[in-house]
């Protein structure tokens, strides 16, 4: 862990506007805007941490 | 079961006004909540991304776009973000007839490539590509804002929220629930 690896904090504000924005413009009702957005959030970074893990494992492989 | 329809008034105007500033559309509309949402999440992007970038990522200049190595092919994203991106195509424009001018004193101006290089060097050019992205997603987000105030959400919520029902595009009001 250096410095440059707090970028990847970055990462989190702008999935977690992206997933509220993008529920706030499918839905009306603010239940399925919270549900929705939550669920998205986690759906984006499960996949970017799953494929980070991903080219770490073969990363350190090769 | 009741209905409460959602009014869209002048969608047009709503869409305008969700270009200008985020959520104010949908404060016109009368969606209060959404336009607070909208106007949190992508305002605090812009201006997180504008701060990262020390407010010299947000730039114009007119040329051809064609031309790949000078044309700044973020802004058309940011464009969308409305009036706070705005002074840079002001700024664009002034600079195009008038090369020497100051005007407010050089607000969201293109910065000299001494200026860029500078930047890059102080902070990390990474950190200035993440203030890009931050404030050309931040237009981007907002294109399905200023869609949504134009036409309404995609679905129609059953008062349950378990099933939705998905409605065609309306004229002027969608309604919530189902008769």
């Amino acid at each position: 862990m250096d410095a440059s690896s707090n970028l990847y904090w970055l990462i989190l504000p702008l999935v977690v506007a992206f997933s509220l924005v993008y529920s706030a413009s499918r839905h009306e009702s603010w239940r399925l805007i919270w549900m929705r957005s939550i669920r998205l959030c986690l759906l984006i970074l499960g996949a970017l941490i799953g494929t980070t893990a991903i080219l770490l494992l073969i990363n350190t492989q090769v | 079961m009741s209905q409460q329809p959602i009014q869209l008034r002048d969608p047009l105007k709503a869409a305008f006004l969700a270009w200008l500033i985020p959520g104010l559309g949908h404060y016109y509309q009368g969606r209060k909540g959404k336009a607070a949402l909208y106007a949190i999440c992508i305002l605090s992007i812009y201006f997180i991304g504008f701060v990262l970038g020390e407010g010299k990522v947000v730039y114009w200049r007119w040329v051809s776009p064609l031309n790949l190595d000078k044309f700044m092919l973020h802004y058309p994203g940011q464009f969308f973000v409305g009036l706070p991106a705005l002074p840079a195509l002001i700024q664009g424009t002034i600079r195009y007839f008038l090369p020497n001018s100051n005007f407010l004193w050089g607000f969201m101006a293109e910065p000299s490539q001494n200026v860029i290089n500078g930047m890059h060097a102080r902070l990390g050019s990474k950190l200035v590509d993440v203030g890009t992205i931050y404030t050309t997603a931040a237009g981007l987000l907002n294109v399905l804002a200023i869609y949504d105030a134009y036409e309404g959400p995609a679905y129609v919520d059953e008062p349950d929220g378990d099933e939705l029902v998905e409605t065609p595009a309306s004229a002027g009001a969608k309604v919530e629930g189902t008769v």
